[in-house]
């Protein structure tokens, strides 16, 4: 019943080339872009990615080829809201189609996180964010602005503690947008409207609290960015935020999380300064203190030193000399006189042991001339018939020589 | 008057400086009598005028409101408000 003509019948892989023909030069599934959720991410370890991308009634097979995938700034996983950029074709071998991805971003950030992206390198390769050109402020700030939204919790915030750490301070609320389409054009309209008319602020405080990135994202836009970098006044970034940065925060002279801890950074705290002062007055006042006691003591040390070096101390050490040297010569003479005493007295012990009478005391005895009284002493001095006399302890004996006789001893 | 416009152009963190760096030429004591007295009364003038700057300014929160591209005026700030008081050129 059915006519099976040759021409008709088709292989199977020629059918799949076929369709996945028709698909690819079906422009509506060429180069587009897929919003969904990812599921059944898996990660092969070739580097191709495989993975199902749903929302709630339907589905598509996805491949995301390692060549592709390479630059992703993120690892894609299961339940990830993505947009997906891509090709719609057919894997003929198993005759499924399939999305083949080129491009991934996350969904709801990605297009801003992009823009973002973009922007800040262009800024910064222009040289916005340098460092060495942000503005210093000044410690003790007295007037500054405040641009933000007049009703929110951070003007609230900026006005309660700057107030606390420095009661007298002069502010100047600047109501702005801070969200919206309009949000980054007039804030930038208000930083150059007060540079004009009000050159003396210290700096300027512009932010909001935290927000969803889309809150924040006047913050991260060119021409707010723009106008912070022209500022001849410094300005401070105060956009509530904890982890991610905008551009304001980059291109301001300072940033800082949130409207609060720009207060905090940047408002002295009074009482601080005022303890700090009174501090160095009185340390002031130790040292000068000081000063005088030790240049006191100084003069009284000279004085005393003087009086040391004067004339009447000369005398005196004079009259000390005197005294020490008369004492000293006392004793030196006290002493020669000793000296010779000794001597004295040795020599006529000496003289004792030579008296000739304390000889004849003990039995010899001197023979002497008669006259002339020389003692004799060799026998050639007298003559036979000579008269002599003999000395004995008690007397003399009156003599004549006899006889001559040699004794040998 | 001179004096005095130079005083305000100065500002405190300078006249902070000076006073600390006199606190401590004082304390080193290598100066004569006539330098330390000098200097002490150099500082103690510092500190007064650094005192003047921190009351100087008077209290003031005020809200800017524009009227055109030339014209502005403020007016005290007053929470209140609200949004109405946001002026767009």
């Amino acid at each position: 019943m059915i006519n099976y003509t040759e021409s008709k019948i088709y292989t199977v892989s020629k059918l799949n080339k076929y369709i996945k023909k028709l698909f690819e030069n079906d422009f509506n599934l060429q180069d587009i872009w897929i919003l969904g959720e990812i599921s059944n991410f898996k990660l092969h370890s070739s580097g191709h990615m495989y993975f199902v991308l749903k929302d709630k009634e339907s589905q598509i097979k996805c491949v995301m080829f390692r060549g592709n995938n390479c630059n992703l700034r993120f690892m894609p996983g299961d339940g990830m809201k993505v947009k997906l950029r891509g090709d719609v074709s057919v894997y003929e071998k198993r005759g499924e189609y399939q999305l083949y991805v080129r491009e991934i971003i996350e969904a709801g950030k990605g297009e801003l996180y992009l823009a973002f992206e973009r922007l800040k390198e262009k800024l910064k390769d222009e040289g916005l964010f340098s460092e060495e050109i942000k503005k210093k402020l000044p410690l003790i700030p007295q007037n500054i602005a405040v641009i933000t939204s007049p009703t929110g919790a951070a003007i609230r915030d900026v006005i309660t503690i700057s107030l606390r750490r420095f009661p007298n301070l002069s502010i100047l609320v600047v109501p702005s947008l801070v969200q919206g389409a309009f949000a980054a054009k007039e804030m930038a309209k208000k930083i150059d409207f007060l540079n004009k008319y009000f050159k003396d602020l210290d700096f300027i405080i512009i932010g909001r609290g935290g927000g969803s990135l889309e809150e924040l994202w006047a913050f991260n836009e060119e021409i707010l960015a723009r106008s912070i970098f022209n500022s001849k006044i410094p300005i401070v970034s105060a956009v509530g935020h904890e982890t991610d940065f905008t551009i304001s925060d980059f291109v301001a002279d300072l940033r800082s999380p949130t409207p609060s801890a720009a207060a905090e950074m940047t408002i002295p705290d009074k009482n601080n300064l005022i303890n700090n002062l009174s501090l160095l007055k009185s340390k002031m006042s130790r040292a000068i203190k000081r000063n005088f006691e030790l240049k006191t003591e100084n003069l009284n040390s000279a004085s005393r030193s003087l009086k040391y070096q004067g004339p009447e101390n000369k005398i005196n050490q004079y009259y000390q000399y005197i005294d020490e040297f008369s004492a000293r010569l006392n004793s030196r003479i006290k002493h020669r006189v000793e000296l010779y005493e000794e001597r004295i007295k040795k020599d006529s012990q000496r003289l004792d042991s030579l008296n000739p009478w304390a000889i004849i005391e003990r039995g010899y005895s001197i023979c002497r001339k008669i006259p002339g009284k020389e003692i004799i002493k060799r026998l050639k001095q007298i003559e036979v018939g000579a008269k002599m006399e003999v000395i004995i302890s008690d007397g003399k004996i009156l003599s004549k020589v006899e006889k001559k006789e040699v004794v040998s001893s | 008057m001179k004096n005095k416009k130079k005083i305000e152009d100065i500002p405190f963190e300078e006249y902070l400086r000076k006073l600390e760096k006199i606190v401590q030429r004082l304390e080193e004591g290598e100066l004569t009598l006539d330098e330390s007295v000098m200097i002490y009364e150099e500082g103690m003038n510092i500190s007064k005028i650094c005192l003047e700057k921190l009351n100087k300014t008077k209290k003031k929160i005020e809200q800017l409101v524009i009227e055109s591209e030339e014209k502005y005026s403020t007016k005290p700030f007053s929470e209140k408000e609200g949004e109405d008081t946001i002026n767009e050129f």
